[in-house]
């Protein structure tokens, strides 16, 4: 495959790791019981402060993972989208004790991968070096988190540099395709903007330096992150330094509750005009609750996804390989906190075939629920899904970095391996179920990409 | 350092022992780097063939070719059947082209490595070539450049649009998957000849590394000796086109921002020496996705002026999500180049003054005692991250096949002996701005064009307060830097005239 193009806002973990400490040969993956086979320790501080300790066989190297359970999902003021996300990049603009000349030069000393990322519902903050700089490591990042410290002028710089990050992604026509589904989809809960926000509130942010103060405040406390050491280390050397360090951290003020969302009355529909060239698309956003390991709904999904989308499955053979209507085609439901969207993308040749690749798509989840599939099919998912989950964690930070998404919208790493459990429970009637259940007329969304030129 | 030690043995000292045995049986080189306690095993195809081989007329050959093994059916299967045996593996077979390889790769579990590795061998060796996939993928090919390429990715169209400045004329100045021209005029018949003369034992690296049985790459290569031993011989490159000076391309299309690629060509790759002074040279102005450089530090944090800017003395493919190379594109040319991430349109002047202000300071002052101590400390770090996991190494590995030195490897070796001065004469050798190749993506683009030509200032528009008067003096100095523009070398185009021919 060449094209890797997806409609996923943040980092996918629905495959994810295996050990590369050695597994016993001859015990086939998907006759293993644990997904997340490493030694992982955990403890909470007093503060709330959560910290789990991965030790993976990653010789000299340490995946240090700070995750703030706070995404676009909170973002709960009117004006106020896209916050998260520029909030993680003032975290990079320094302390009292490191500026950001200080902390950059801390970082190019490590010769470490550092970054950051933010989605829905978490802020994810990433370096990955030598365990020998694990010492370093907690003492810079602890000391952002407690004292983040920046002038107005210098939030304003950044602000800019946001706006650019939007234009960035503005010449990639799904960037306005996502945002329309999902301001369409959602009218109360915040969902209804994207992470990177609309563009008024983008242009709009150089204004907002007290609110920033504030969102620190309310969000960047001891109960509201997560801690995550992947690598070369044990705990016992792990756990001291960050009692140490993030001990002093006190709990912050409540936090506001984000809204719920009504049940959708009808289908949503709208047109996204595109001026320049492009293939047309369709993206169309089904209803479907949020991940869950309480009940197999989630992982049923999933395995729908995998049953009508995947390269191997009758409507990608018939669409893409046989008719050609189609050049890409994918669909899927990320993991959520609150109810989300199970998102369905066609890049579809010509225009004039929209229409019928839109009714094609819902004759096949329409004849999945009634139909089913049979348990070959549904073992082959399973083993896809296991060995997918086996080839991904191939290092510390692949491994952090699945992690993360489980904490962030979780709390635990157990949910990794609860959600194998029941992918494992997943039977043809618990497909059939969510695809009648959910994937209704009223309970879509959808979105044609129109271009303007030929 | 453990750290230090710990990955050298996994990513050179061993592995050179172990790479690059020409004269096995087969005639296939192989580079083995085995790991007997992973899980993993991963496979890579690596075919020294690429858009340089294009047939004059059938730009896109090639990379066309190259897909329908990676992406069509066998003899004895369709893709869609090909497929279906993929599937419960969770293996892919993810292929890349460029303009001197075109690489096959996938990583499986060892429970399935033998049946993974036989359909990959049998894609490579018993292509279908059927009428459907070919008509599939040449049209996604088509839709690439028209559609894609075109239309939905600013900052790849500049990169494009400027290796068309820098590569006119010569086999790297079009897109790996062809022109629209090129593409057209390829027939199966076009495909089936090419395939058989270029797709050669010859040409072909066999990379294996993870926790493979020990007889897997002898016995593996004897499959794959099916192939041809030789074919067509590698074509030459000519000497990349000679610059009279700076050379703009402004090219229009509906755009937020506008996105920045400038360059030259460079005679230098990994096989030099200067290579690795040159290496550290582009680190110091701007690592890429990284906040070390001064590209970076003075544009995106001091400005606001975008969201990065980075520096390179080679071809640069970022690997997935990843902030790190993707291995296995090995060029016998290389070029320096500078991106700047789009930039707001009123600034686009400005932007494109303080690259070259900057770069133009930095060759003539040299890089300060400081940057060059950070910025080799950071290296002797850094490399450590760039090959984490078996596929990576292995493609490091097979690079240094290539190029005949690991770049990790000399890199280690040679950054604690190199000096300042080292640096310095390296960067005045090989860099300069006076022929840059400029390519600008976004709309409207006549008023900039209009003041380029002029010589007139262009200044940035700030829309945020307090920019610190050190600053806003420099900006002075920076809008009305002088660029050596002529009139005759500032073209404005459509997007959609690009990669026509």
């Amino acid at each position: 495959m060449r094209h890797i193009l997806t409609i996923t806002t943040c980092a996918i973990v629905m495959a994810a790791c295996a050990a590369s400490k050695p597994i016993a040969r001859g015990v086939p993956v998907t006759a293993q019981a644990k997904a997340f086979p490493f030694p992982t320790t955990g403890k909470t501080l007093p503060n709330g402060l959560r910290v789990f300790v991965v030790e993976y066989d990653s010789p000299g190297l340490v995946a240090y993972y700070s995750i703030v359970r706070t995404g676009s999902r909170n973002e709960v003021e009117s004006g106020k989208s896209g916050f998260a996300h520029f909030f993680e990049h003032m975290m990079f603009r320094g302390t009292t004790q490191f500026s950001t000349e200080k902390y950059n030069a801390a970082i190019k000393a490590m010769g470490a991968d550092s970054n950051a990322f933010t989605s829905d519902d978490m802020t994810v903050y990433h370096i990955l070096a030598g365990a020998q700089a694990l010492p370093t490591i907690v003492t810079i990042e602890a000391d952002r988190f407690q004292h983040l410290d920046y002038a107005e002028a210098e939030f304003q710089k950044e602000a800019r540099a946001v706006l650019g990050e939007y234009n960035k992604g503005a010449s990639d026509p799904l960037q306005p395709m996502i945002e329309a589904l999902y301001d369409h989809a959602f009218q109360t809960h915040t969902y209804k903007h994207t992470t990177i926000g609309f563009l008024r509130d983008i242009e709009d942010m150089p204004n907002q330096f007290a609110y920033s103060r504030q969102f620190f405040d309310r969000y960047y406390r001891p109960d509201n992150t997560i801690l995550l050491v992947v690598g070369d280390v044990t705990a016992d050397k792990v756990l001291p330094l960050i009692e140490q360090h993030y001990g002093a951290w006190s709990a912050g003020p409540e936090r506001p509750t984000v809204p719920a969302e009504p049940p959708q009355a009808h289908e949503q529909r709208t047109t996204v005009p595109w001026k320049g060239a492009s293939l047309p698309m369709l993206l169309i956003g089904f209803h479907v609750p949020a991940f869950s390991t309480a009940n197999t709904d989630s992982v049923a999904l999933e395995v729908l996804a995998e049953l009508v989308f995947a390269e191997r499955s009758p409507l990608f053979r018939r669409l893409v390989l046989e008719e050609q209507k189609v050049e890409h085609m994918d669909g899927s439901a990320e993991r959520h906190v609150d109810p989300n969207l199970f998102n369905i993308l066609a890049r579809v040749k010509q225009g004039k075939d929209m229409a019928y690749v839109e009714s094609a798509i819902y004759d096949e989840i329409a004849r999945v629920a009634e139909q089913g599939t049979d348990d070959k099919t549904l073992a082959e998912v399973v083993s896809r899904t296991r060995y997918g989950f086996a080839g991904q964690l191939s290092t510390a930070d692949k491994v952090a970095l699945v992690g993360a998404d489980f904490l962030a919208r979780t709390g635990k790493l157990t949910t990794i391996d609860e959600t194998f459990a029941l992918l494992s429970q997943v039977t043809v009637a618990d497909v059939k179920r969510v695809a009648g259940k959910y994937f209704t007329p009223q309970n879509r969304s959808v979105v044609v990409l129109e271009p303007g030129e030929p | 350092m453990l750290l230090s030690t710990a990955v050298a043995a996994f990513s050179s000292s061993a592995l050179a022992a172990q790479a690059g045995e020409g004269n096995h049986a087969s005639q296939i080189r192989i580079v083995r780097l085995p790991s007997p306690s992973s899980p993993l095993v991963t496979l890579r195809l690596v075919f020294q063939v690429g858009a340089a081989d294009d047939e004059p007329g059938k730009e896109g050959l090639a990379d066309l070719t190259g897909s329908l093994l990676g992406e069509g059916g066998t003899l004895k299967r369709t893709w869609s059947e090909v497929l279906d045996a993929l599937y419960p593996m969770a293996a892919d077979i993810h292929y890349h082209g460029d303009k001197d390889t075109f690489v096959f790769t996938g990583t499986v579990h060892r429970d399935n490595l033998e049946a993974f590795a036989s359909l990959l061998a049998e894609q490579i060796l018993t292509p279908r070539f059927s009428v459907e996939d070919f008509t599939r993928l040449k049209q996604d090919a088509l839709d690439s450049i028209t559609k894609t390429l075109r239309g939905n990715d600013d900052e790849d169209l500049g990169k494009q649009a400027m290796a068309t400045l820098l590569y006119r004329g010569h086999p790297y100045g079009y897109p790996t998957p062809g022109t629209v021209a090129g593409l057209t005029a390829i027939t199966l018949d076009d495909v089936k000849r090419f395939y058989e003369q270029h797709f050669t034992r010859q040409r072909l690296i066999l990379g294996i590394a993870g926790g493979y049985p020990d007889n897997f790459p002898e016995a593996y290569a004897a499959r794959l000796a099916a192939l041809p031993a030789v074919g067509k011989p590698r074509a030459n490159l000519p000497p990349p086109p000679s610059s009279q000076g700076m050379e703009f391309l402004l090219v229009e299309k509906p755009a937020h921002g506008n996105a920045i690629s400038m360059g030259h060509t460079l005679d230098v790759t990994r096989a030099d020496d200067d290579f690795y002074p040159l290496a550290v040279a582009a680190s110091y102005l701007g690592e890429h996705r990284t906040f070390n450089g001064i590209l970076m530090l003075n544009m995106r944090q001091k400005r606001g002026l975008n969201y990065g800017d980075y520096a390179y003395v080679e071809n640069f493919i970022q690997d997935g999500w990843s902030t790190f190379p993707q291995p296995n594109n090995p060029r016998r040319q290389q070029h320096f180049e500078i991106w700047l991430r789009p930039v707001p349109p009123a600034s686009a002047g400005f932007a494109i003054r303080e690259a070259i202000y900057e770069t133009d300071k930095f060759i003539r002052e040299g890089i300060p005692d400081a940057g060059f101590e950070a910025t080799r400390a950071f290296l002797l770090n850094y490399i450590n991250l760039w090959a984490q996991d078996g596929s990576r190494r292995l493609g490091y590995a097979i690079d240094a096949e290539i190029y005949g030195k690991d770049v990790i490897a000399e890199l280690r070796a040679r950054l604690p002996k190199m000096t300042k001065a080292d640096v310095d004469q390296a960067v005045r050798k090989h860099l300069s701005t006076k022929n840059l190749a400029v390519a600008v993506v976004g709309d409207k683009l006549r008023e900039l064009a209009k003041a380029l030509a002029a010589g007139s200032p262009t200044p940035i528009v700030y829309d945020t307060k307090d920019t610190p008067a050190e600053i806003v003096k420099e900006d002075k100095l920076i809008e009305a830097y002088p660029l050596p523009v002529s009139s005759s070398r500032l073209k404005i185009v459509s997007a959609n005239s690009l990669f026509e021919k």
